[in-house]
């Protein structure tokens, strides 16, 4: 495996190297028996964007369920390794997994804006940690709408439900709720999927405001979007980690045969 | 023939076979449909016949005679309500804590198999063995007698199991998505319960509790002996005593037609049968008029 830190100084146009704000450590991720994850290690540089690719089912989703111990919710899943945030383990015994989530936030596949109106979408997270009064909310609310590039399109109808939104709209919508409780890193599973192409750019653009203030890692089958958006990509095959590096190493002068093929257009 | 103009036309006797297997089948189910249609109207507009003329502000408001004519049932309608609310008061509590334990924390295992198993075996006791239990139970063992209380207890053992159920489908039926949206902000499982599950849960979960609710207020064998067949007597229609016999709407119809000595037992029962079709009708109704107005609040329709 090529580590970041040992790689030779970037060329021009890519944003210097950071220290890591997460690492994986040998991480082994199980559904009963069946074995998704085997013995992965990668470092996610803070401030950057870190993409992970590969063909659907190469377990890059349950790899980053890992990182923000989503995994817990479900019993029939085990996880074994170590992931540190800030050379901390997550998995240490002790560390509470509701704490881990406040740091690591995550955007789903699909939006999944609650049933609510978006002003309580936005404030949830911050409600469900304490914050009350409606004005220091609206405030709050305001700026986490602005910095996921939708106050424009909401502010006059704030008290409507969220489901009336278009799906680009609940999907930043969903960026919003999760910047509103500043986490540290934010966990995006494939967030543009189920978008057109103009609600994925405006996704992609924002993500690339969003690296300003935090720590982004991405799932994407897309390699382009990849291409478009990470300073730093991953690529799994069927549970493996095969290669990970800066984006334009893995996809310009990549070292594994199996990348390149995928890469290529090789792997459906 | 040209293979590609005759496409769209039937010719092979296997395809008008199929065809008319089909038509078969489309006629069948919807005459089955037509059917309950018609045995419901026909049910509603006999009862509504029979039980119409004894209709009056007077039976409706009078108390019940135990010997001569001209009865009402003003009583019974106030102790059909009574202990359905008393009903409803322990019921949803304890019901609502299982469901929403039994669907959000249990973890398959012994404990949780043992709660399903028994909820499911209480759920098929017959309402009159509840009764002859509530009998032992309220009536004798702690001495109680016959009364509104143990009327009010007894049902609740026998609406818990459903009660529980309605939950347990009610939060089943939120997406898992919403659950992950919450946790993943850091929301702990309790306040992703009180916060997004039961609020997107609230339609299904009026809707069942209505419809339980329904079922309370018409039920009768387990009452018999644990309520009474007569309502206390000298008193005002409105008897809020917890400890006082409760006959309710449904039992007195049951009493008119088996037991009564009034000459007038026909029509009596005739106008309970009536009164207690409506507020059944009204329950269901309403339950699905209240299920859709959540939904819509809710889901911003």
């Amino acid at each position: 495996m090529i580590t970041m830190m040992s790689m030779p100084a970037p060329p021009d146009g890519v944003l210097p190297e950071t220290a890591p704000k997460m690492r994986v450590e040998n991480l082994n991720v199980y559904y009963g028996k069946l074995q998704a994850i085997k013995n992965a290690s990668l470092r996610v540089p803070k401030n950057r964007v870190t993409a992970l690719i590969g063909p659907s089912g190469c377990g890059k989703s349950t790899f980053v369920r890992a990182l923000n111990r989503m995994h817990d919710l479900n019993p029939s899943v085990r996880v074994e390794g170590v992931v540190t945030l800030d050379d901390e383990d997550i998995y240490a015994p002790g560390v509470d997994p509701v704490a881990v989530r406040h740091r690591i936030g995550m955007v789903f596949q699909r939006p999944n804006p609650f049933p609510k109106s978006i002003f309580d979408n936005v404030v949830y997270g911050l409600r469900i940690h304490g914050a009350r009064g409606r004005r220091h909310l609206m405030e709050l609310a305001e700026r986490s709408l602005r910095h996921a590039a939708l106050w424009d399109e909401v502010k006059d109808r704030l008290n409507h439900s969220a489901l009336e939104l278009s799906g680009g709209q609940q999907q930043r919508l969903c960026i919003a709720r999760v910047v509103a409780v500043e986490p540290e890193v934010i966990v995006m599973d494939e967030p543009a999927s189920a978008l057109d192409p103009i609600a994925t750019s405006k996704i992609e653009d924002l993500i690339g405001e969003l690296k300003k203030d935090y720590t982004v890692v991405i799932v994407t089958h897309s390699m382009q979007q990849a291409a478009r958006i990470s300073d730093y990509t991953a690529f799994f095959l069927m549970g493996d980690l095969i290669e990970t590096g800066k984006t334009r190493d893995i996809f310009f002068k990549p070292t594994d045969k199996r990348t390149e093929d995928y890469i290529t257009g090789r792997y459906g | 023939m040209a293979a590609a103009a005759a496409s769209f036309h039937v010719r092979s006797a296997g395809a008008v076979r199929r065809r008319a297997v089909n038509a078969l089948m489309t006629g069948a189910l919807w005459a089955a449909a037509l059917s309950i249609l018609v045995l419901l109207a026909f049910f509603v507009g006999y009862i509504l016949y029979l039980g119409a003329p004894a209709i009056s502000w007077h039976f409706l408001t009078a108390p019940p005679s135990e010997v001569d004519a001209g009865g009402g049932i003003g009583p019974e309608i106030f102790n059909s309500f009574y202990i359905l609310i008393l009903t409803l008061f322990f019921t949803t509590p304890i019901a609502m804590a299982g469901g929403i334990y039994l669907q959000e924390y249990a973890r398959p295992g012994l404990f949780t198999s043992a709660v399903q198993f028994c909820a499911e075996s209480l759920a098929t006791v017959p309402s009159i063995v509840m009764g002859l239990f509530g009998l032992l139970v309220f009536v004798t063992m702690l001495h109680w007698k016959v009364t509104a209380l143990g009327g009010a207890l007894t049902l609740t053992l026998l609406n818990l199991p459903a009660l529980m159920r309605v939950t347990q489908e009610a939060l089943a039926s939120v997406p898992d998505a919403f659950r992950e949206g919450s946790m993943a902000l850091g929301a702990t499982q309790w306040q992703t319960i009180r916060r997004v599950v039961l609020p997107s849960a609230i339609a299904p979960l009026t809707t069942g509790i209505v419809l339980i609710a329904g079922r309370i207020f018409g039920e009768t064998a387990a009452l018999i002996f644990t309520a009474g067949v007569s309502v206390s007597t000298g008193r005002s229609a409105y008897d809020f005593g917890l400890f006082h016999q409760a006959e309710t709407l449904s039992v007195h119809l049951w009493y008119t037609h088996s037991e009564s000595l009034v000459p007038d037992a026909a029509r009596v029962g005739n106008g309970s049968a009536l009164v207690l079709l409506v507020m059944v009708l009204i329950f269901n109704l309403s339950a699905r008029f209240i299920g859709l107005g959540l939904s819509r609040r809710f889901m911003g329709k």
